[in-house]
């Protein structure tokens, strides 16, 4: 019991001033960016009058200090992260009707990395300095190498306009969410292979696998009971690369125009929306500390040192 | 009182039924399906009857934020704005001003009463008829709100008279008002809107459109059904519209050639080859209202000297600029109007492409010996960027140096307004079939915007465009805005550079796709064949 | 740009450090060593050719590569130009070696502050630990959940695109990866017997710190900067794909991988050719990274 409590404690500590910098970091960020919302709604014919008169009914024209209490006692006091200033609706609203495509991107993407790293690592390990081995080294770094908007260009250029396998993107269920996943776990799965490569490496040097297998355990089980001791730190890295994910779809949906989180917090920026680029981000950095948190828990689930003790 | 059109101000009277109206369905002029195998990808206006029925998907880069018609002016806005509510008056894919929900018009001969008529039975989405008192109430909301689109206009009074009139006073005569009323801000709403508030209103809008609002995901994809109670028979034909969004020209393209959408908004000039080479597809290319323009700030150190100006203009590869970046989907422009825009005058001496007429004219200015200046261009427009670099490379010839600044949209917008640049690239829409709008806002100093950025005042042009707006339309007031548009390109406070086309593309089963100059789709007159 | 995760964001950690270092055991002198090490041979070669055809390019373009030819865009390659023309006739292949310079002097900026302000907070947070540590760490934590485009997209706004504001917007969120790194492993030294046994023989905080700590970590911190270059090179292009990147009439691999890209479908090359730049660039200097650490690491 006290366990948890001190965990929930140490939890609170990272993530409260995590929040709080990343509210008040977006919140001046955005203040250092020259240009309004209202000229972006009004396009370039509109009058200084009427462009002064849309701010004021935006709220533009308040003090900074007055903005940011209102923007920050709505998060802490009602959990509202406020109003679009160009759709006119909660930005919560917003980010609800765009967080499945972002998280059903991630997910795919997750789900393919994994299935191309544990392989590729396995491979590469059992048959270490081999030819394999360094092909699987070697090819990963050529992936590390790629843009990943341009690994989406290729593949779209390959997959959906000369083969017309899947679609070049949109919103056409799980099919056209393949590619944009699939450039993602391309750019994502040479590090994570490096470092399982190392990892099982060192476990297959480690006596247990000589006994296990003297023992006359199936070479599956074996291998089993390997991965489950090389991975953590993998996965360690794996939470982070998800968690960057989530707020780093931008470039991928873009190029497959898909409307995610990535494509609306360009949009909100570049119209200098606000509340919604302030929301974003907050979700975003939420959503970051979240998934950190749930790795760093189920790593220390998963660690035979820490359940022995 | 004689009854007149404001482009013919002798007595006539104009009546368009259906069949006129039927008459104005073409399919997609310049299309390249001619060449297509594919039944009903013929180019030519086509006899076979209209199939009723089915969903067409039309893809835009941009959704709409608000579906309120008098406080938006936008294109992701408007043209969905435009599918709900219908004006007065409209104008066909020519930029002729036709009759609309009025299906007669006139105005007394001192230009100072004009009396709308409404058409027979014209019922909103609801099926409520529409009065003459939800004309008043519309346009009188209108005229409260003022928006980015109002109504310039000198009105006094908008009165319903008896069961379908309207009659408007002006203090002044205003030739450009029915092509002002003809705007999708002038559109007809409910009365009070129909008893709901704003807010709710706008978010599921009652009007005689063609189709009304099915569901809305701010941010996201817009759907419409056809409207019931549509005033023109059988239209429209389409069960349902589906505005996508994707956001990104090369996404537009792909998603077009592999069947996902049936229409593209927007072509980027670069890949109308690609798309014409496809047989199961058809691309429209029809002229715009806009024009694309190197803008200077007069009250620039360089500048504001009317000689550096000219030699600008002159030292312009115009030809070769249009050639670089349009595929051919563009003309090269001269003057300040659009050749879509009545009153357009292609004889004036626009000071086109001649080194050495630009040496002459640099070296009669205060710089003889050239500069270095500043070029604001918006970043993430791929078009902007090219241009500005062959205006580099064409300047330098005169001793001209220029850095190129890009910087993003918004950022850019706040520059001029504040006259913080030396010259841009941008463009200028009309957003009316008058000559009247464009100069307005470009050369009248009262004009809201300075010049449009640029601080123009000619005094003898702002009283040319006084004048061109009271004249009744004929030889006179065309003649006038011959000498406008001469004066302009004179004083070089803008350099017209291109005249680019509304591109769209439509799988070849697309039929009747009617594109308007403004970049809006008639899509009542639109059918998929099956 | 998940790339960047991988290496800007923490996990960049053991992207380097990671890769077995297996290969070069066995003394002798450094350049024996790094003879014997494939990874940093290779890595060296491919990096080579690039910084010499950077170098070299007023020698080896074939063209002035600002000189347009509006008639004469969107050729194909040939024996004129090698690779081509852009849309505004300029030779792609003059361009594309021109680009080399603008990219990688970008990636030289953008990585060179950061690696230098990462490794003095993280060594000083590691070594002094307590507030300034938890402080420290806090702020690198915000930098890390902060979605990336959002500092970027919004500092390029404010700075305006072109190099300065890519190197400002990079370099306020590179640092956190060197700053957790060298954290971690400062903290590991310090708390080690040997340094207290060092404070008791008289040493003082920066004596140890610079002489004995530092020389420690620095390896590490070496073969993260190389994984950054990567890294930072793939989010110029990136930022210059999204239009915020390198201004006109520069060349960058980025820019022409953007403008090909309306002509994919016909002209492939226009976009293929910088991307396979980015990519061999890339590889050489991440092959360049794990070899210096494999090298290193047998000392």
């Amino acid at each position: 019991m006290t366990g948890s409590l001190r965990w929930l404690r140490r939890t609170a500590l990272r993530v409260v001033p995590v929040v709080t910098g990343v509210v008040l970091a977006t919140f001046f960020l955005l203040r250092l960016v020259p240009g309004g919302p209202a000229a972006a709604v009004l396009g370039d014919q509109a009058t200084d009058e009427a462009v002064a008169a849309l701010e004021a009914q935006m709220g533009l024209d308040q003090p900074l200090g007055a903005q940011l209490w209102s923007y920050v006692s709505g998060v802490v006091l009602h959990g509202d992260v406020g109003t679009s200033l160009i759709y006119n609706v909660p930005t919560s609203e917003l980010i609800a009707g765009r967080v499945g495509v972002t998280l059903s991107i991630v997910a795919l993407a997750a789900l393919g990395t994994l299935l191309l790293v544990v392989p590729l690592a396995f491979a590469a390990a059992l048959h270490k300095d081999g030819v394999i081995d360094h092909v699987i080294r070697v090819v990963p770094a050529i992936g590390l190498a790629m843009p990943t908007f341009w690994i989406g260009l290729l593949l779209i250029v390959v997959f959906a306009v000369n083969l017309g396998w899947l679609p070049a993107g949109g919103s056409d269920g799980v099919r056209s969410l393949v590619l944009p996943a699939a450039a993602i776990a391309i750019s994502m799965t040479p590090v994570l292979v490096r470092t399982l490569r190392a990892q099982l490496l060192e476990v297959l040097d480690a006596d247990f696998v000589a006994a296990l297998t003297a023992a006359g355990l199936p070479r599956r089980r074996v291998l089993a009971h390997v991965l489950r001791n090389a991975a953590l730190p993998t996965l360690t890295l794996f939470g982070l690369n998800i968690a960057y994910m989530i707020g780093g779809t931008l470039v991928i949906e873009r190029v497959f125009a898909l409307n995610g989180l990535g494509a609306l917090m360009f949009e909100s920026i570049s119209n200098r929306d606000f509340p919604v680029v302030q929301g974003v981000a907050l979700f975003c950095a939420v959503a970051v500390v979240a998934v950190t948190v749930a790795t760093d828990f189920l790593v220390d689930r998963l660690d035979p040192r820490s359940r022995l003790s | 009182m004689t009854l007149s059109t404001p482009r013919t101000p002798s007595t006539t009277i104009r009546r368009a039924g259906v069949a006129v109206l039927t008459a104005g369905v073409f399919v997609l002029a310049g299309c390249t399906a001619s060449s297509s195998p594919l039944p009903g990808g013929s180019a030519a206006p086509t006899t076979t009857a209209p199939t009723p029925g089915g969903t067409l998907t039309f893809a835009r880069t941009q959704s709409p934020t608000s579906l309120d018609l008098h406080t938006q002016i936008t294109a992701n806005n408007a043209f969905a704005i435009d599918k709900i509510f219908e004006p007065l008056l409209s104008f066909d894919a020519q930029g002729e001003i036709e009759p609309w929900l009025a299906s007669e018009y006139s105005s007394s001969e001192d230009g100072l009463v004009w009396t709308f008529t409404l058409r027979p039975g014209v019922q909103f989405s609801t099926g409520d008829a529409v009065t003459p008192e939800d004309v008043v109430y519309s346009l009188n909301r209108h005229l409260e709100v003022g928006g980015p689109l109002p109504l310039h206009a000198p009105i006094t009074s908008i009165e319903a008279s008896g069961t379908d009139t309207v009659v408007i006073t002006l203090s002044e005569a205003y030739t450009p008002f029915a092509a002002e009323l003809a705007g999708f801000s002038n559109g007809i709403l409910p009365a009070g809107l129909g008893g709901v508030d704003e807010e709710t209103f706008f978010k599921d809008p009652v009007g005689t459109g063609p189709f009304v609002v099915d569901s809305w995901t701010e941010g996201g994809d817009i759907s419409f059904t056809k409207n019931e109670h549509y005033w023109q028979d059988g239209k429209p034909y389409l069960d349902a519209v589906v505005y996508s969004l994707v956001q990104d020209d090369n996404q537009l393209v792909a998603q077009l050639q592999s069947g996902q959408v049936d229409v593209i908004d927007t072509v980027a000039s670069a890949n109308v080859a690609t798309l014409e080479s496809n047989a199961s597809l058809t691309v429209s290319t029809t002229p715009s209202w806009v024009v694309e323009e190197v803008f200077f700030n007069t009250l620039d150190e360089h500048f504001a000297d009317r000689d550096v100006r000219r030699a600008v203009s002159y030292a312009l590869d115009r030809e070769g600029i249009v050639a670089a970046t349009s595929f051919g989907t563009a003309e090269v422009a001269g003057s300040v109007l659009p050749p879509s825009i009545p009153g357009y005058d292609a004889s004036i001496d626009s000071l086109s492409y001649d080194v050495d007429a630009a040496k002459a004219a640099i070296a009669a200015s205060a710089y003889p010996e050239g500069f270095t200046t500043t070029l604001l261009v918006a970043s993430g427009n791929s078009l902007r960027a090219q241009e500005a670099q062959i205006i580099q490379a064409q300047l330098a010839e005169i001793g001209i140096t220029v850095e190129i600044e890009s910087i993003d949209l918004a950022a850019f917008r706040e520059r001029f307004r504040a006259f913080d640049f030396s010259f841009m690239i941008n463009s200028a829409t009309s957003d009316v079939a008058d000559p009247n709008g464009i100069v307005t806002f470009q050369a009248d100093p009262a004009g809201g915007t300075n010049g449009y950025w640029t601080h123009y005042d000619n005094p003898e042009v702002t009283a040319l465009i006084a004048q061109g707006r009271t004249l009744p339309d004929g030889a006179d007031r065309t003649a006038v805005y011959s000498q406008i548009q001469a004066m302009i390109a004179a004083d070089a406070p803008f350099i017209p550079l291109s005249y680019p086309s509304n591109i769209k593309a439509a799988q070849a089963t697309v039929q009747g796709l009617t594109v308007l100059p403004n970049g809006s789709v008639r899509l009542q007159d639109t059918w998929l064949t099956r | 740009m998940t790339a960047i995760g991988s290496t800007q964001q923490g996990p960049g950690a053991q992207a380097g450090t990671g890769a077995a270092g297996e290969v070069a055991r066995g003394a002798g002198p450094l350049w024996r060593r790094m003879a014997r090490t494939p990874a940093f041979v290779a890595g060296a070669v491919i990096t080579a050719t690039v910084v010499l055809a950077a170098l070299l390019a007023p020698v080896l373009a074939t063209h002035d590569p600002a000189a347009q030819n509006l008639l004469g865009g969107l050729q194909a390659p040939s024996g004129e130009h090698w690779l081509g023309t852009d849309q505004l006739g300029r030779d792609i292949y003059s361009r594309l070696l021109y680009a080399a310079r603008t990219d990688l002097r970008i990636a030289g900026l953008a990585v060179i502050i950061p690696f230098i302000v990462g490794v003095l907070v993280g060594t000083t947070s590691g070594y002094v630990g307590g507030a300034y540590d938890w402080v420290v760490s806090r702020v690198v934590d915000t930098v890390v959940a902060f979605p990336f485009y959002v500092i970027v997209v919004a500092v390029v706004f404010a700075v305006g695109a072109g190099e300065q504001g890519i190197s400002v917007a990079l370099a306020l969120v590179g640092w956190v990866t060197y700053a957790r790194v060298l954290r971690a492993t400062t903290a590991v030294h310090a708390s080690s017997g040997w340094v207290a046994a060092a404070r008791g023989g008289g040493l003082s905080h920066a004596r140890i710190l610079v002489r004995h700590i530092l020389p420690n970590t620095l390896t590490q911190a070496i073969v993260l900067l190389m994984n950054d270059i990567v890294f930072v090179i793939v989010a110029v292009v990136t930022l210059s794909y999204l239009g915020l990147g390198v201004q006109p009439p520069t060349a960058d691999w980025g820019t022409m991988i953007s403008d090909g890209q309306a002509f994919v479908a016909t002209k492939w090359w226009l976009s293929v050719i910088p991307g396979a730049a980015v990519v061999w660039t890339g590889i050489g200097l991440s092959l360049l990274g794990d070899g210096i650490g494999d090298v290193w690491r047998v000392e």
